[in-house]
């Protein structure tokens, strides 16, 4: 009795193993070319809200990030085959541009607006200064086409990277044939930009109660400020709210950027700009959506007493935000704290060489 | 088994069975018919009641202003036919966009349809707001189609471009992209042609219609425009919306 019993388990433990081992043909194995991609796991900080990019269409897989990246850091996207993203998008500079107050594209081209810092994007739900793009998948539709930036024709660079060997291959990785769309172009660099993920710095760490973190008393001392008088709009955890304001900022005839009144047609939204994020705020000068200030202390005079008057001024800095020297300084040093570290040096964000 | 046993078990096995196989006085055992009729609709731009004819041909608007036609495209989408009794039936939704320089785009075959007699048809001129805020997206609703607006996320419902001597903008041009989908200049507009007579679609039923689209009546009425006033309207707003309420009676339809 107890051998038909030993015999009845050894066929079955047979028959279970045999099945798996034929399930296990057809699983990936790492690296594989022609399987299907592998999923890539977003480590997300605890405590934030959930992002507000739908992924359920466009999951993050390893091989989509890296078609992403590669597009991100390709010349090739414009028309002139001389500005990649990543020449305006500078990861050093919390993927602004460093050094300069307004973008400038092909020939020599010049914007007027500066180009803004990438990180935490799947929380926004719209995107330019403006507000203007409304789905973070076709926001790299606006610099590859706009004359001033990359200057490309949609279906010209569709067909570029159709004809390129190194492009299908990717394609094919990434999602599963050769086929080049504008729809997987713009998913793969979502991918890549869904990964610029940044909450990382001495804030977040003092804020997590990390051990052995802490402010320094002036930080401490900054942080107070903050919250007393710039942290209506620049919310935390993200630093801002995500509206569009007036803040005094003086109107530039030269430039005549009305704001997000071109988007909505509302006189109500004259001159009304969207609040940046300040997190890597150090690292990513110039300030305000025409670049002018390159210091963050003329940010502070601004508010302190350089506020200009007009009809849509934000009521919060009707009368100015005073700032004496000594909060200036202290409030320097909390802004230091948000710079992260990791996010700006880290190397799966890094530029790559394109051939 | 004892015969007490059997006759309690053998009962509660006979309803479970019918219960799994569903075959009780309340339930119907036939399934619905499945959806096998098709439409065909044959779409031809017109402008005056003349057949369009890109770059060649003049035309006179209703101020009076002669001007001609380079470009000539626009959005239907979201079908819906109602029956003789006024019950409408929503269609999958479907995005089309005809392009008078492609031929290919003017005949759509509407398929799957549910059986039934109608009497119109209905559908969107234009890209409904949920797809405007959808993201990347393919087909007729794919970016290269140049139907989307770059800086101003959203579709380029109707599209009109060509020259006109009493325009001031540079090389005479006349430029019509019309587009918006918010609040009050919303720019979408639903049409309803009701068919030359009751349209009878069985299993496998097949029925073909010519809709005609008049550019004319882009710049006719309600709203009378003049290409030396507004030659360009590229950007959602007061203008697009009215040149939209002209446009939303541009089609007619007849038996093909």
């Amino acid at each position: 009795m107890k051998a038909f019993y030993f015999i009845t388990l050894f066929c079955l433990v047979l028959i279970l193993a045999a099945s798996e081992a034929c399930g296990r043909k057809d699983s990936v194995t790492p690296g594989n070319e022609d399987g299907p991609p592998e999923p890539y796991n977003l480590e997300l900080p605890p405590g934030i809200p959930a992002p507000a990019y739908d992924f359920s269409k466009n999951p993050l897989t390893k091989q989509g990030i890296a078609l992403g990246r590669h597009l991100f850091y390709d010349p090739k996207l414009s028309r002139d085959s001389s500005i990649s993203c990543g020449f305006c998008h500078q990861q050093f500079a919390a993927f602004g541009h460093y050094d300069h107050a307004l973008a400038h594209g092909i020939e020599g081209r010049i914007g007027i607006r500066t180009v803004p810092t990438l990180f935490n994007l799947i929380w926004q739900k719209e995107f330019m200064w403006d507000g203007g793009v409304n789905n973070l998948e076709i926001q790299p539709l606006t610099p590859i086409t706009d004359a001033n930036e990359m200057g490309e024709d949609l279906v010209r660079l569709i067909q570029r990277l159709q004809g390129d060997a190194k492009y299908r291959k990717m394609f094919k990785a990434a999602f599963g044939s050769e086929e080049v769309t504008s729809q997987r172009l713009f998913r793969a660099l979502t991918q890549f930009m869904a990964i610029m993920v940044s909450f990382q710095s001495k804030y977040d760490s003092v804020m997590r109660k990390a051990p052995g973190v802490a402010f320094t008393a002036e930080e401490q001392a900054g942080y107070t400020i903050f919250q007393q008088k710039c942290a209506a709009c620049h919310k935390e955890p993200f630093f801002t709210d995500f509206t569009y304001r007036n803040n005094g900022l003086p109107y530039l005839p030269a430039l005549n950027d009305v704001g997000r009144m071109k988007i909505t047609n509302s006189t109500g939204d004259y001159l009304k700009f969207k609040v940046p994020s300040l997190r890597n705020v150090l690292k990513s000068s110039p300030y305000m959506h025409d670049g002018r200030y390159f210091d963050i202390y003329q940010v502070f005079a601004l508010y302190d007493h350089g506020i200009a008057q007009s009809g849509t001024l934000d009521p919060l800095v009707k009368n100015g935000i005073r700032l004496p020297e000594q909060e200036q300084r202290a409030l320097y040093m909390f802004l230091n704290t948000l710079t992260d570290p990791g996010f700006i040096n880290n190397q799966s964000l890094s530029e790559i060489l394109i051939e | 088994m004892t015969l007490r046993n059997f006759l309690l078990y053998f009962p509660v096995s006979f309803l479970c069975l019918l219960l799994l196989t569903g075959e009780t006085a309340c339930t119907k055992s036939t399934a619905p018919p499945p959806n096998t009729a098709s439409l065909q609709l044959s779409f031809s731009n017109l402008v005056n009641g003349q057949p369009m004819v890109l770059r060649t041909t003049n035309y006179v608007n209703a101020a009076g202003e002669t001007f001609n036609i380079t470009l000539f495209k626009y959005y239907v989408s979201n079908f819906s036919l109602t029956t003789t009794s006024g019950q409408e039936v929503v269609l999958t939704p479907e995005y089309f966009l005809v392009n008078e320089e492609s031929d290919s785009t003017k005949v759509i075959t509407l398929q799957k349809l549910p059986s039934g007699t109608y009497r119109s048809i209905t559908f969107l001129l234009g890209v409904d707001s949920a797809r405007n805020n959808s993201g990347a997206q393919t087909g007729a609703l794919d970016p290269v189609n140049g139907m989307f607006w770059t800086w101003n996320s959203g579709y380029v419902m109707a599209k009109l471009e060509g020259t006109s001597p009493l325009s001031t903008m540079p090389a005479n041009l006349i430029e019509f992209h019309i587009g918006g989908f918010k609040g009050a200049n919303n720019a979408l507009r639903m049409v309803q042609l009701s068919f030359p007579s009751p349209v009878a679609l069985g299993q496998n039923g097949h029925a073909a219609f010519k809709i005609s689209a008049d550019a004319y009546t882009w710049f006719d009425q309600p709203n009378r425009i003049s290409f030396q006033q507004l030659a360009s309207c590229t950007s959602p707003g007061a203008q697009a919306a009215a040149i939209a309420d002209n446009y939303k009676s541009m089609f007619t339809i007849k038996a093909d």
